[in-house]
């Protein structure tokens, strides 16, 4: 059943709320509660005069209502501020180091979601037996483990004691300026197709092997957990208790009936999940010297570099809520039960 | 009231038949326990706090004296793992205390007054919840600056939201529950009933999420310092520690590796609990539990 437009409506309304909001919670953030925020946005070696200029760009002299309202019209003419790291405009930094965090997260979120459904599954197909038990320990395990500190372990192992893959970077540097690689669409799988490079693509595809598999991690912790959970409440159903002693087989009433049952509600929980992932890229970044938004704004903390670091969280809060409208959207034209 | 108090009561023995959860138990008073004691116990108290520098010994692999290594200035690793406890245990004690209080507070207003207050607070709440929580934290904590004291203020901003609404949501529920109708009735005043039926009943979900919560709050700390906005060095915390180490991954793993060993063993023992208090208190899965004869 297609969702009708007044509900797309209304809770696009209602992200539109949500995403003033975050903006003005990064305003009394950065605006209101230091001191003196034009040290902030001119960094810690600004000069005088910088400092001067900065208190007249955020027009400090003036009441915070108009300072407000000032900063509301930059947003909107997509103005940032500039990163004194890179000299760039904040937003074209945040644009170019994107694709590099979607595609390491995308990546990863796939990765999780096609094991953690069969294994959540299994697990519940054999509740309170050997295999439930190995599931739900690791799945335990996966969401407590910090992936900075995995990442940095799979690297020492995988990368450094045993060579087996690139232990860092997107693509392999000296490739990149021999071959004189230009990203196109910043999806470097894509790109290095697009150019017909094959050599490129196996390396920028093995490069991310290693990185993903920890982005997955989270993602594969929490569908197998969500997938058991849900899968065990509608093994008790009666329709199925039924199926059963009719003589259909567990495969048939998984694939015909507890997927239906289990696919809306995954999908909403999911969805809200790929915040996180997408947080959890942002560290895995770091490790892998990974080209993307965590390194942009982790770079920009230790540089101090604020008009950056609060550029790159709003941006990433904003991308958020938007996902997470789409998720509401997306789970209300699958599963007409639900209502805002 | 006692419900919820009560299947607590029987929580512990059900945990007898739930070795996980059990492990949890005993991870987590492993964890309590070594906090509070650390300064005492550890073989090197001054490497733990880390005013020392001993060129003589740096970066020396585990051995019979150095059961973790030392790091770059020479430190013992073991001593500044197990003293590290000691402020991780701060740090997530205070943040969910504070979130807690905060959420509790708003809830309650929000959800027994109603009215345009409950709509703006609520909507407020939804905004910050708006930010993944880990990435709120570190806008915070790096406008506010490196610290202890900044690091719990930045981290409480990013959670009390889901306690308010998870205190939010209960009082919406008990409000309208038959003795809450008739002690209104029988003409108590709104404070008394607040204070006396409604308060009670609502915590006790907030409460026991927000302690299970703590391995979370411990990692979201970790995270924050790793990154370079939690505390200040020379301050033993397990996530600078391995930030610490990081460059020298190569050279001298064991720098990085147990401090995240001990992170994880944290977080893990939380997660089993909860794990296992999600599995003993959901209704669907004790009549499973029940039928194959498991005492609750």
């Amino acid at each position: 059943m297609p969702v009708s437009l007044g509900y797309i409506v209304q809770r696009l309304f209602l992200t539109l709320i949500v995403v003033l909001g975050v903006v003005t919670i990064v305003f009394i953030a950065t605006r209101i509660i230091p001191a003196h925020p034009e040290f902030l946005w001119a960094g810690p070696h600004a000069t005088e005069e910088q400092l001067r200029k900065a208190r007249e760009e955020l027009r400090l002299d003036e009441p915070i209502i108009v300072q407000y309202v000032y900063y509301l019209k930059s947003l909107l003419q997509g103005d940032l501020g500039v990163s004194w790291r890179t000299r760039n405009p904040v937003l074209k930094d945040i644009i170019s180091a994107l694709p590099g965090t979607l595609e390491l997260a995308i990546t990863g979120f796939a990765i999780g979601i096609a094991l953690g459904l069969p294994l959540g599954l299994l697990a519940a197909l054999n509740y309170g037996g050997f295999i439930d038990k190995i599931v739900r320990t690791s799945t335990i395990a996966g969401s407590a483990i910090p992936i900075f500190w995995a990442a940095l372990i799979f690297q020492l192992v995988l990368a450094i004691k045993l060579g087996l893959l690139p232990g860092g970077h997107r693509i392999d540097p000296s490739l990149a300026i021999v071959t004189g690689f230009k990203p196109i669409t910043g999806f470097y799988t894509l790109d290095t197709l697009l150019i017909g490079r094959l050599d490129l693509f196996i390396d920028v595809v093995k490069r991310l092997i290693m990185p993903s598999l920890i982005v997955a991690i989270y993602p594969m912790s929490l569908t197998a957990r969500m997938t058991r959970s849900l899968a065990l409440e509608s093994l008790q159903e009666d329709f199925v208790r039924n199926l059963r002693s009719w003589g259909v087989s567990d495969s048939t009433i998984i694939r015909r009936y507890v997927l239906k049952f289990i696919i809306p509600p995954l999908v909403a929980s999911l969805g809200l999940s790929f915040g996180y992932t997408l947080v959890g890229a942002f560290l895995v970044e770091v490790i892998f010297a990974w080209n993307g938004l965590g390194m942009y704004i982790v770079m920009a903390i230790l540089s101090y570099d604020y008009p950056a670091i609060i550029g790159g969280i709003m941006i990433v809060a904003i991308f958020y809520t938007l996902i997470n409208a789409f998720v509401d959207i997306l789970h209300a034209h699958i599963d007409p039960r639900v209502r805002l | 009231m006692t419900a919820p108090w009560k299947s607590l009561l029987h929580f512990i023995p059900y945990l007898k038949s739930d070795v996980l959860g059990l492990f949890g138990l005993t991870v987590i008073a492993a964890f309590i326990l070594v906090g509070i004691t650390a300064p005492y116990i550890v073989p090197y108290p001054e490497d733990a706090w880390g005013s020392t520098y001993n060129v003589e010994r740096r970066l020396q692999p585990p051995s019979r004296s150095h059961i973790f290594g030392t790091d770059e200035y020479g430190r013992d690793v073991f001593s500044r793992v197990v003293l590290a406890s000691r402020f991780s245990l701060i740090i997530a004690v205070s943040v969910v205390t504070l979130s807690l209080i905060i959420g509790i507070l708003v809830g309650l207003i929000a959800g027994y007054w109603g009215g345009p207050l409950a709509t703006t607070l609520m909507r407020v709440t939804d905004m910050f919840l708006a930010f993944p929580s880990l990435l709120l934290a570190i806008a915070f904590a790096s406008i506010l600056g490196r610290g202890l004291f900044n690091l719990i203020i930045a981290l409480t901003i990013a959670w009390w939201p889901w306690y308010a609404r998870l205190v939010y949501v209960q009082v919406n529920s008990v409000k309208n529950m038959p003795y809450v109708e008739a002690a209104r009735v029988s003409g108590l005043s709104s404070t008394t009933i607040l204070v006396k039926y409604i308060l009670p009943n609502s915590l006790t979900p907030a409460t026991i999420q927000a302690f299970l919560d703590m391995g979370g709050a411990v990692l979201e700390a970790a995270a924050l310092s790793f990154v370079g906005v939690g505390v200040k060095p020379p301050t033993p915390e397990w996530g600078l520690m391995i930030s610490e180490g990081w460059h020298l991954i190569g050279t001298a793993w064991w720098v990085s590796l147990f401090p995240g060993l001990a992170l994880f063993f944290t977080v893990l023992g939380f997660n089993l609990l909860g794990d296992a208090f999600r599995e003993y208190s959901n209704p669907k899965t004790r009549r499973l539990l029940e039928s194959r004869g498991v005492k609750l």
